[in-house]
Order: C-alpha cells, then structure tokens, then sequence
C-alpha cells in the first residue's frame, strides 16, 4: 500500500563559525539529517507503528509520507484507489487521512459545515456526502454535538471531529502522528478501536506513539527509529524475542540502550 | 488548478472571517458608526456652540464716545436686519479694569486726527466671548461708516456710488461649482479611500496567515487534496472581497456623514453652491473599479509581509510599517504638482492616488487609468506568485517563524553572545535617521559646530548600545580585533587609490548634478571657521569611528551571516550611500563603501576601515580650509575642468595604489 526507499530529510541552520583564516567570520549552513535513509513498508490491513524518543524523526516522516514535505532524497511510493503508483501529491492527499498534534480545526465551524467543506474540496458529491456525515456521525457517536461549533467542544469531542476530518473521503491509508496523546481512557480506547475497526475494513494504518504498551497489541509492525535512522523493525513479538524481553517497554529500553551504546563506542 | 476546490476552500476562509466578531467590528460598525458619530456629533456640538453664542449678551462700554453717535451704535447692534448678536451697553469706570477683569466684553474708544474718527476696540484675544464682542463691534462700526458715508454724500449732492465706490472687483470663479468641489474632494478622498482599504485588507490578512499559523490549522490545511496556488488563490480572493467591502462600507459612511454636515450647515457655508450629483457619477463608478484593483494589490501585500509571522501579535509588527507607506502614498494626492503621468502611473500607491485625483477632477486620460489599473494587476500577480513561492517553503510552513528581530524578545530571555539579525539593522538603521532627523537637527541649529558633533555621538553610541541591549558579543559584532601592520598598510594605500578614483568620479556627477553638487558644498560652508583641530575631530574622526562602527560593524556582521561575501559588501555599500541621503553624494559614498567593506571582510578587523575612512574626510577637510596653499601646490585637486591626459594619468596612479593595497591585504 505505502512504501518509503531510502528517504532523507536534511534541515539546515546558521551557524557562524571561524573561516580557514583566524581572523575571517563565516556563515555555515549547518546541515543535520532529521530522517536518515528510511525505508519502511505497511501493506493493506496493516497496522504499523513508528516509535522512538522525542526528536527522533516520527514527525518530520509522516509529513514526508502524507506528502506534506518533500524528502531531500529517496521517495514514497503510494498506491492510489485504482491500484497504481501515484507521485502527484494533490492525488495521493485525496487517499490519505492524516492526523496530528498539529492539525487543529477550524473554532469558528461546526463539525457538520466543516465536513461539507471537506467533502467540496474532495469532490464528493452533495448527496453523498451528507449520508456520509450521518454515516460517521453515527460510529463516532457525535450526533449530539456535531452542530456546535468546534471551540465549543471537549478535547475528547474535538479529537474525535479530527477523526471524522480523516474519515470523510473514505480514504486507503491513515497516518496517525501520535493520535492517543494526552486523551482520557474512553476517548483514546475509541480512536484505538476505530483504527481496529478500519484494519478490518482492510485500510493501511501508520502511526507513531509513545504508549507501548498501545502498540504492543495493536501493531502487526513496528519500525523503531533514533537520530532518524531505522534501528529496528519487525513484529511486537519478534522484537521481544530478539531482545529477550517479556513486553514491548522493556524491548524499546533494550534497543536503545544497545543505540545509544554503540554511538559512545 | 481546481476552481471547485479553490472556491470550497474560499467560502470557508469568508465563513471564518465573518464569523469573526473582531474582524467584523473593524469591518462593519467602525465605519457605519464611527464616522457618522463623529461628523454629526461634531456638527452638532459646533451648531449648539454657534447657538449659544447669538443668544449671549455682550456686554460693551464706550468710552469717550459722544452720546448722539453711541446711541447711533446701539441702534445698528439692535437692529436684527443688520447684527445677529445681542449687544448691551454697560458703563464703566475703569474700562480697562473692568476688561482684565472680564466684567465687560469689550470696550471702544474714539479719538479724532486729520479730521478722521478713529474708533478702537479693545479686547482679549485669549477669551472666546470677547473676540466674538469684539468682532461683532467690528461688524457694527463698519456699517456705522456706511451710514455716515451715505450721509456725507447725500448732505453734499454727490453720487454715492460714483465717488465712494469708482472701483469695485469680485472674484469670478470659471469652474464650475462641481470642479471646485471635486478638487477639494480629489486632495483628501485618496487618503480616506487608502487608509479604509488598508484597515478592511490588513486585518483579515493576518487572520488568514499568522492566524491561522497560531490557531494550528495551517497543518490540516496541508493535508487536503490542493495545491499550494489553490491555498493561496482561496485566500487572497477572500482577503480582497472583504477589503473591498469595507472600503466600500467605508466610502458610503463617510459620504453619508458628509452630505449630512453640508445639508446641515449648506444654507450658510456652501454659500448657496448648488452641486449636480450626477456629474459625479462616472468619477464614483470609476473608483469602484480603483478600490477592487487597489484592494487586490494591497491584500497582496500585506500578505506577504503577514505570512512571516508566527503569531498575531507579530504580524501586527510587521504590517504597520506597510500600513504607514500606504497612508504616505494617500498624503501624496495633496502635493500640487503631482499628476498622473506616464511615469507615476506605474509607481504602485502613487498611481491610485493619482488616479482618484484625477476622476475628482474630470481629467479622464483612459490611457494613464488603463496603465494605473493594469499596472496595479501586474504587482498583484507579482505579489502573489512571490507568496505562493514563500507558501511553498517549508522553512515558512513548518518553522516557527523568524526571530529576525532580536530587540523585541524579553532582554532576560536574549541568549548571551548572539548576533543581530537583518532585522536589527532595519531598526538601527530607522532609529539612527530617526535621531539624526530630530535630535541631530535640532543640535546643529542650536549649537553649530558642536551640534555636530552631538550627530556624531549619537551615530557612534547607538548600534553600540543596541549590540549591548540585546546581548551581542561586542568583538565579533563590531569586528574589534587588532589588525595585522600589513592591513594598515593596504588600508593607507586603497585610501589614496579610492581617493584619486572618486576625485575623477565626483567630477562626472557634478556634470550631470550641477545644482545639487553646489547644495553638498553650502551645507559644509558654516562648518569651516573653526580650529582646524576642532574640525578634524568632528567632521573626520567621529565619523570615521561612528559609519564605521554602525556600517561596518553592525550592519556588516548582521548582513554577512545570512549572505556571500560579495553580496553583503555591495547591500552594505548601497545602505552606506544611501544613507548620505543625496544622489549626488550616493554614488562617491557607496563607491568608497565597497573599499570599507572589502577592508573588514579580508582583514576582519574594523580598525583599518576606520583609518581609511579619516583619511578621506580629513584629506577633503585640508583641501577645504587650505584651499589656497592646496590649489598652488596641487592644483590638479581645485581644476574646474580636467583635460583627457590628467583624467587618465589621476586614474592609472589611483588603480596602481588599489592595486598595491590589494597586495597587501
């Protein structure tokens, strides 16, 4: 469904630093690799997990596989509906429901207006959007508050609006930064089925967290990333049985001690 | 590009926007409320005012004014045909006192010389009561005159007109009443119309870009199924309409609130000026056209200036210097000679102002308008391909904006050792005009010589107190490092080559600016009765060391960081020139700019600089005050006109002493 070869992401900063004469001042773009030669692979019916410490990359890839930057180097290879490779990001965004920290709504809309608006944008037609709100309206339980505007909701309310945001063009592929974050038992338990439930409806779920216990027995893959590198991949369990640990946490400690040891040596 | 997508995304930003109280008040109750309020209420408070007056008594004394005459007096002030105002007659004893006193409101004397009544009023001018008495008597005793003139010329059979008035004159006003209004129209309705655009326009456009960065819906935006263009279009098209609204809104009030002041007091101040609105309304068609191009190319911009911020707060920041060169382009309609032109028809702002003016007073030239609308257009388009362009960069989109600015952080919260930011030179460089113009001026007047001196003090302490405010490491910021002898050596070298080239090349601007070479010399003229050693340190010294510091020092560094060595070194000289503040001088000065820049980038020490920048101004201080002894022993410096032979020969021995500088540096 979704595959990365090799992607790389450089960022760059000023740094001023001395030039090769003493006395002479230098502008240094300094360059650092955020994503380092990332290749990974999530297939229809998947889900994937991306976990690693803050700082690690998780976001900067996502973006990059939601097309919302450009990797410096490598591509994302993405199937659309019709089962071709896409490159062109207007098509590949139809396909995709992409959600993060960072992408709030719209205070001054209500859930409803905001979906019509969504709908327009993706070119669903008039009649079939609004059985596709009430659709989802329905699963998400929001019939109650879908017509208020959306700074009027609860955190657990609004994330549930963002999901709806990614429901809405019935999209192949989810990419989830961090989803969970910060939500209660109840509403993080519904984001967790909801993605249950669209592994069954055969979609590809990609999604970074940092509660592994979560990803232990939600994930059919996990991709363990540091300082923008892969440093391991494979199953929960298969993870666990390399590492000899008896769950996920004490699995992620291991690799990144063994990581971090091998950057001291 | 999509028009369905676009138009989706550009009912939503109009729905946000509307929906935004903040945004609508500016929009809709300032100018449906506050102009009317203001115009009206200050109608109606100068009419009660006006009203009150007439119905006050002032109270007159007369003094030494036979009884027959001030009876004559009073007579003219009751009558209502002739005088408005309710004056009564009071006596006093000590006229004089009683005035100071303000017991009484004006007192008239009379003395007679030459065979003349010549009658006095007195009064205070600092009270408002007495100079409306004072004015009214003035009214009566100008019809008393009357009086006794018909008087005289009947007592004597004469023809009163024939020998009291043989002349008389009026003004004839060939325009009509319509063209003498629309040229009082056509100096202020710019302004307003600019000013209402830009406050309808500004608002919005940081709403839709800074705001919708620190709301965080920029990312969910991102996600969707558009292009970047499409983003962009959906957007500034709801910008626009918005400040066109508001522009509208804007024009209708304060028409309104005009018409209404006229009608109000028309009988009186319109002088019976009847207007034929209709002659107006192909010049009000017109502007609706200028406020939908105006409106498109002022959205524009203020977007492109609002996109760098990363909050509201901060775009606020950015877009009042925008809003204020927009209102300075609104002022323009006011300079006489200004006209809509080939030229200004194609300098942005200018031209629309221009454009109304001319509509307001029937000068339609559609040629300049369709330059001036089409022009308007073209910087549109170039405004927002330049910010679909930056909407495109991620350093844009995903950073968390620009700390260009490094004076606007909490001093506690600034890092010790930073550098300034390009940012920071456009303040100093701001705040140095700004002190120079108003502190510098007023020191020169005041003090001469040493009011110059002041000039240069405050040069040298700014960007030396702006590096300490905001924490910078002096050494790296101003470059103070000791130099290497062989920097000094070149720096002595490149003085006398730039020298010898700029002697040539200030010759060949005088020839193109005669007059304004002569003005560069006149400012000088006063400075020269001084100590020699008074004017070297003041015309050479401190501004070696000040330019240098701010120039070199500041703005160098501040540049070098972000840009190539030769980039920074031309940017600098050309700030450098401009900052002499004359096209004349422009030209030398950023030529000497370059060889100051290329001292501190090669030897990254600022002293040399500093040398090479006194010894050119002390060489012009000795050819000035030894004018003489230098025009005999070297008068190739003084020669009005050089022939081909010495231009050369001053140019091979200049580009020989760069050329050893070069060496040596």
């Amino acid at each position: 469904m979704i595959e990365a070869k090799n992607i790389q992401k450089m960022f760059t900063r000023n740094v001023l630093a001395e030039g090769k004469k003493k006395s002479s001042k230098k502008s240094v773009k300094e360059e650092f690799y955020a994503l380092d030669g990332i290749s990974l692979q999530a297939k229809a019916g998947e889900i994937v997990g991306i976990l690693g410490p803050n700082g690690a990359g998780k976001t900067t890839l996502l973006r990059i596989l939601g097309m919302l930057m450009q990797p410096t180097a490598g591509e994302v290879l993405i199937r659309s509906k019709e089962g071709e490779y896409e490159t062109d990001p207007v098509k590949v965004k139809q396909n995709i429901g992409y959600l993060s920290g960072n992408t709030k709504l719209y205070h001054r809309l209500s859930t409803r207006e905001m979906l019509r608006m969504l709908g327009e944008v993706y070119g669903i037609e008039k009649q079939q959007c609004e059985e596709r709100i009430g659709h989802i309206f329905d699963v998400l339980d929001m019939e109650q508050f879908g017509d208020n505007r959306i700074e009027k909701l609860s955190t657990g309310q609004t994330q549930r609006a963002n999901i709806a945001r990614c429901l809405i063009h019935d999209p192949d592929l989810y990419i989830f930064d961090e989803p969970t974050l910060g939500l209660d038992i109840l509403s993080a338990d519904a984001i967790v089925n909801f993605m249950k439930g669209q592994k069954e409806l055969g979609k590809t779920v990609l999604y970074s967290t940092h509660y592994l216990e979560e990803a232990q027995f939600l994930c059919d893959k996990i991709y363990m990333i540091y300082q923008g590198k892969i440093v391991r991949e494979g199953s929960p369990s298969d993870i666990m049985q390399e590492t000899k640990t008896g769950n996920l946490r004490d699995a992620f400690h291991v690799v990144m001690d063994q990581v971090k040891g091998g950057d001291a040596q | 590009m999509s028009t369905r997508k676009m138009f989706a995304l550009f009912k939503r930003e109009l729905k946000d926007i509307f929906r935004d109280k903040k945004t609508l008040i500016m929009m809709i109750v300032v100018p449906l409320l506050l102009y009317p309020l203001l115009i009206i209420g200050m109608t109606l408070i100068l009419n009660a005012v006006n009203a009150s007056r007439m119905d006050a008594t002032y109270k007159v004394a007369f003094v030494g004014v036979e009884e027959e005459t001030a009876a004559a007096l009073e007579a003219i002030a009751d009558d209502k045909t002739r005088i408005d105002y309710v004056i009564e007659r009071t006596d006093a004893d000590d006229p004089g006192q009683a005035l100071k006193d303000e017991e009484i409101h004006a007192y008239v004397t009379v003395e007679q010389a030459d065979g003349q009544d010549r009658y006095e009023v007195h009064y205070l001018s600092a009270w408002d009561d007495s100079v409306t008495a004072a004015d009214v008597m003035m009214d009566v005793l100008y019809n008393y005159r009357e009086d006794v003139r018909k008087e005289r010329a009947e007592q004597y059979q004469l023809n009163e007109k024939e020998i009291l008035y043989p002349v008389t004159y009026e003004l004839a006003d060939a325009s009509s009443a319509e063209e003498s209004v629309g040229n009082y129209l056509g100096m202020f309705i710019p302004f307003l119309v600019i000013t209402s655009i830009c406050l309808g326009a500004i608002y919005p456009a940081i709403d839709v870009t800074a705001g919708e960065r620190e709301r965080g819906t920029l990312e969910t935006l991102l996600t969707l199924p558009v292009t970047n263009f499409e983003m962009i279009m959906s957007k500034f098209l709801a910008v626009s309409i918005i400040a066109s609204i508001s522009a509208v809104l804007n024009i209708c009030s304060l028409g309104g609130a005009f018409i209404f002041m006229f009608s109000f007091i028309g009988g009186t101040a319109a002088g019976g000026m009847k207007l034929e609105i209709a002659t107006f309304i192909p010049a009000i068609l017109f502007m609706l056209l200028v406020v939908i191009f105006f409106a498109l190319f002022v959205t524009a911009v203020s977007m492109c200036t609002c996109i760098f911020a990363k909050s509201f707060k901060e775009a606020n920041n950015y877009v009042t210097p925008v809003l204020l060169l927009f209102m300075f382009g609104g002022y323009s309609a006011m300079l006489p000679d200004l006209e809509l032109t080939n030229v200004t028809a194609a300098i942005p702002i200018i031209n629309m102002t221009m454009m109304m003016k001319g509509l307001f007073n029937f000068e339609y030239n559609y040629a300049l308008f369709g330059i001036v609308l089409l022009s308007n257009v073209v910087y549109s388009v170039l405004t927002i391909m330049i910010l679909a362009r930056l909407y495109n960069s991620e350093s844009i989109l995903f950073a968390e904006g620009f700390t260009n600015i490094r004076i606007f952080t909490k001093r506690s919260e600034m890092k010790k050792g930073a550098l300034a930011g390009i940012g920071d030179v456009v303040l100093l460089l701001c705040l140095v005009l700004l002190v120079l113009f108003y502190i510098g001026s007023f020191a020169a007047v005041k003090w001469g010589i040493y009011g110059v001196m002041v000039q240069q003090l405050l040069i040298l302490l700014l960007p030396l107190a702006y590096a300490w405010y905001i924490k910078s490491d002096m050494k790296r910021m101003f470059s103070l490092r000791m130099p290497k002898p062989s920097a000094v050596i070149s720096a002595v070298f490149l003085f006398a080559g730039a020298f010898l080239c700029n002697l040539i090349l200030a010759g060949v601007i005088s020839v193109f600016f005669r007059e304004s070479a002569q003005n560069v010399e006149e400012t000088f003229a006063g400075l020269f009765d001084a100590p020699f050693a008074v004017i070297l340190l003041i015309t050479a010294f401190l501004p070696a060391v000040g330019e240098e510091l701010l120039f070199r020092g500041f703005t160098f560094t501040a540049i070098r960081q972000k840009c190539r060595p030769l980039t920074t070194i031309l940017l600098v000289s050309a700030l450098f020139g401009l900052y002499h503040m004359s096209i004349v001088r422009f030209v030398t000065t950023a030529f000497l700019g370059v060889f100051l820049a290329l001292l501190v980038e090669k030897s990254g020490s600022i002293f040399p600089g500093m040398l090479f920048h006194f010894l050119i101004n002390a060489a012009a201080d000795i050819i000035s005050v030894y004018e003489e002894p230098m025009a005999k022993y070297f008068p190739i410096l003084t020669k009005e006109s050089l022939s081909i032979i010495e231009v050369a020969g001053i140019l091979v021995v200049g580009a020989v002493c760069i050329c050893i500088g070069w060496f040596f540096l």
